[in-house]
């Protein structure tokens, strides 16, 4: 069968039709009288009339908007972007969506250096853009945003929001809208109300003088203890209207509640009298609040309980004051954001935003959204903000230690350092005798992967960014968890898909730091958004991704053999639904796919260390690294 | 099954269980005779999901490798141990080791996994022959 041409079909192609134009184009441009175009007769009227120059424009490309009255010469989102300078907001995170190109546009345009302070960073889901936030926002301590559509894209970020909150990360969300010109199912009247559960504050400005002062009091909110996601609803005719001579606002940091004098100089006075003070460490907001604490306990030379191998911001784990002390038993404890001490200070708790709950989602029902203490709060409960309360304490210590003190505690710090180390050595080798184990064994044992790691990055600056529960947490044993980031923590709300994207985030606030991400990444997790490996390939983010592929969704595989050991129907059908099997997954190869270096899967565990060397190797010289390590279950 | 039968099998399950964990310590357990099929129980082990928590080797949260466990001392006690497990409704999902009725798996099966068990040999280097953790060792010595 002969294709009839377009011609003979009475039209005209494609081909056709530019060449004529272009003809018709070109005789436009020259000279009069140098040619002569020739005239349309009745008998040549051409089947289609020569396409208008905007026509033209369109078919080969080069397609602009037209220009219209609506363009200004200072956008309102030029504004924007400059609060969001001035706050130092290093990254917005997002997924483009068609109610912030206005804002977009700024983001990577405005400025004598566009796109820096803060660069756009291209997530490929919005939950993806919010675990960056929130992977951030526990590395440092401080906030990023995350940029969304409204409604669609708010709604696809909010499982990760949830977590965030969970999380106590700050973070400032700005979402897109539109409500004049777009899709209606991309708008809404209330947009934050689908996650106003779990943000800590939200507003939707109708000017964008209030749009700037609510991104003001988004980050005070956020970064005010309890830490958590606020919302900021931006308008697309806000982002692109004349800011004329509107002037930024001047931004006035948040009053963190402290202590008063009095009760600092109570609780100094307990160290200090105290024959052996122990100090109990939680999480501060930033890092500040780790120097503080370090410096108190060399004053007051208290032995230190500390929770950073099992999260960030809190004390380092090798200070010599940290473990049982030289005496066992306490006679004054301090809790700095750790409940149940003889003194505790703790700042406000989320449960203290469940009127926020104005949804109906109840936060699960059977219990508040985060456990209540087990005891009211005592007299010497002190709700206040340890960090912000520690200067005061540190004030008071110094003015009330005299020589002789100085002295006792002197002596007590040099007998908790030696007891101290001595305790370590003893848990230590405990320990690697429960690493041995498996050693040799194939799939490869997670402790391995851990203590290979370990040699290969401890003289470097580390961190890391996703959850390591599922392959054992071996690190909290084998490494050094002295910086405020060492580990970033679990998966807050105990839901997946959080790993890749939080250790994305972290890789982030890495990159300029001199500093290495390593994420142990159970395969279960990665498959909810694995397109961050394309943003860490794409914006060349050191980050290390070491799977821990143990081909299933175990916790549950495990749940469903013993759901089937009760009812007695077997237990050989508990992998359907629970694993990943038939076929496998080549996580390597989806990496590659992404444009990330990666290699594996490797089961010979004698293979592990070199394939560990080259990934560290990589991800020093800024390209990120991913090993497709087959491990045992757990 | 009545609550009284419920907890009856507990009883059961504690008692076998009793018998290694009242070991004396250092004590040595005699091993009984094997009569299961291995080859088998390697394909067994795998479908009825025992290496999700003893490892595909015998090394996992709850190890198995090298003789370790009393409950494995002799097929009599490890079959009273599986099929004595609790079987009631969990109010939470639970990771412990399931019940292991006769109806889900046959004694042949549950044998045939047990001589698989059985034949698990983990030995590994000692620490000061594994390089990266005695390097860990060491580093923490300073």
């Amino acid at each position: 069968m002969t294709k009839k041409t377009d011609q003979e079909n009475g039209g005209i192609s494609r081909r056709a039709f530019i060449g004529s134009s272009a003809a018709a184009g070109a005789a436009s441009i020259l000279p009069k009288g140098a040619a002569a175009a020739p005239q349309a007769t009745a008998s040549t009227v051409p089947v289609s009339l020569p396409p208008s120059p905007q026509q033209m424009a369109r078919e080969v490309g080069d397609a602009r908007p037209p220009t219209t009255f609506r363009a200004a010469v200072r956008p309102g989102s030029d504004l924007i972007v400059q609060v969001l300078r001035d706050l130092e907001i290093e990254y917005v995170a997002s997924n483009p969506g068609s109610s912030f190109e206005g804002l977009q546009e700024s983001i990577i345009n405005y400025g004598e250096i566009p796109n820096v302070m803060p660069e756009f960073i291209s997530a490929m889901h919005e939950e993806s853009a919010v675990d960056m936030a929130h992977g951030y926002a526990k590395s440092e301590g401080r906030p990023i945003c995350a940029l969304v559509q409204g409604t669609i894209g708010l709604q696809h970020a909010s499982m990760a929001i949830y977590q965030a909150y969970h999380g106590l990360a700050p973070m400032v969300i700005l979402v897109g809208r539109d409500d004049k010109h777009f899709l209606q199912a991309h708008t809404a009247d209330d947009v934050a109300g689908v996650v106003r559960s779990f943000t800590k504050w939200d507003a939707q400005p109708k000017t964008l003088k209030e749009a700037l002062d609510d991104i003001h009091e988004a980050y005070r909110q956020a970064i005010t203890p309890p830490c958590a996601p606020t919302v900021v609803v931006l308008d697309a005719e806000v982002q692109k209207e004349e800011a004329g001579d509107l002037e930024i606002p001047a931004y006035r940091p948040p009053v963190i509640p402290t202590i008063t004098t009095a009760q600092a100089d109570k609780i100094a006075s307990g160290l200090l009298s105290a024959k052996n003070p122990r100090i109990s460490v939680g999480r501060f907001r930033t890092p500040e609040g780790i120097r503080r604490a370090v410096e108190l306990a060399d004053l007051v030379g208290a032995s230190v309980e500390t929770k950073s191998p099992e999260g960030p911001m809190s004390f380092p784990q090798r200070h010599p004051l940290v473990g049982p002390g030289a005496d066992g038993d306490a006679d004054y404890e301090l809790g700095l954001e750790v409940p149940g001490a003889q003194v505790s200070l703790n700042g406000p708790h989320l449960r203290t935003l469940t009127e926020r709950d104005l949804t109906g989602i109840n936060f699960g029902g059977i219990r508040p959204p985060v456990r209540p203490r087990q005891s009211p709060p005592g007299e010497n409960d002190l709700m206040a903000d340890a960090e912000a309360s520690l200067p005061v304490i540190i004030s008071a210590v110094q003015r009330q230690t005299d020589a002789r003190t100085r002295k006792t505690i002197e002596q007590r710090t040099v007998r908790h350092g030696k007891v101290n180390h001595e305790a370590r050595m003893d848990a230590l080798r405990e320990a690697l005798e429960k690493k041995r184990e498996g050693w040799d064994a194939s799939p490869v044992s997670t402790a391995r992967i851990y203590a290979e790691l370990w040699p290969l990055i401890k003289d470097l600056d580390w961190c890391i960014g996703g959850p390591t529960r599922f392959s054992g947490m071996h690190h909290m044993d084998l490494w050094d968890h002295d910086r405020p980031y060492s580990y970033l923590g679990g998966h807050p709300a105990a839901a997946l898909g959080y790993g890749l994207g939080a250790a994305t985030g972290a890789a982030l606030a890495a990159r300029d730091r001199d500093r290495i991400v390593i994420n142990v990444q159970t395969d279960g997790d990665l498959n909810y958004t694995p397109g961050s490996l394309w943003t860490a390939a794409h914006h060349k983010l050191p980050m290390l991704t070491v799977m821990h592929n143990n081909r299933a969704w175990h916790m549950e595989l495990m749940y469903v053999q013993y759901m089937s050991g009760v009812r007695g129907r077997g237990h050989d059908r508990a992998h359907i639904g629970t694993t990943l099997r038939d076929p496998y997954i080549d996580y390597a190869k989806m990496a590659e796919g992404y444009g990330m270096k990666s290699e594996g899967p490797i089961s010979d565990p004698n293979l592990l260390a070199a394939a560990l060397a080259r990934g560290v190797e990589s991800v020093k010289n800024g390209e990120p690294y991913l090993i497709d390590v087959l491990t045992q279950p757990r | 099954m009545t609550i009284m039968m419920k907890f009856k099998n507990h009883i059961t399950a504690l008692v076998a269980g009793s018998v290694f964990i009242f070991c004396p310590a250092g004590a040595q357990v005699a091993f009984g005779p094997v009569t299961g099929d291995a080859e088998n129980g390697k394909q067994a082990y795998y479908d009825y999901g025992c290496y999700g928590c003893h490892g595909f080797n015998g090394i996992g949260r709850h190890n198995l490798a090298n003789d370790v466990s009393g409950i494995m001392s002799n097929e009599a006690l490890y079959l009273t141990f599986l099929r004595a497990r609790a079987d009631q409704n969990p109010l939470f999902p639970t990771q412990s080791m399931p019940n292991y009725a006769k109806e889900s798996l046959s004694d042949e099966d549950a044998l045939d996994i047990y001589a698989y068990i059985r034949s698990f040999k983990d030995d590994p280097p000692e620490v000061e022959d594994i390089p990266a953790l005695k390097a860990i060792l060491d580093a923490a010595k300073e």
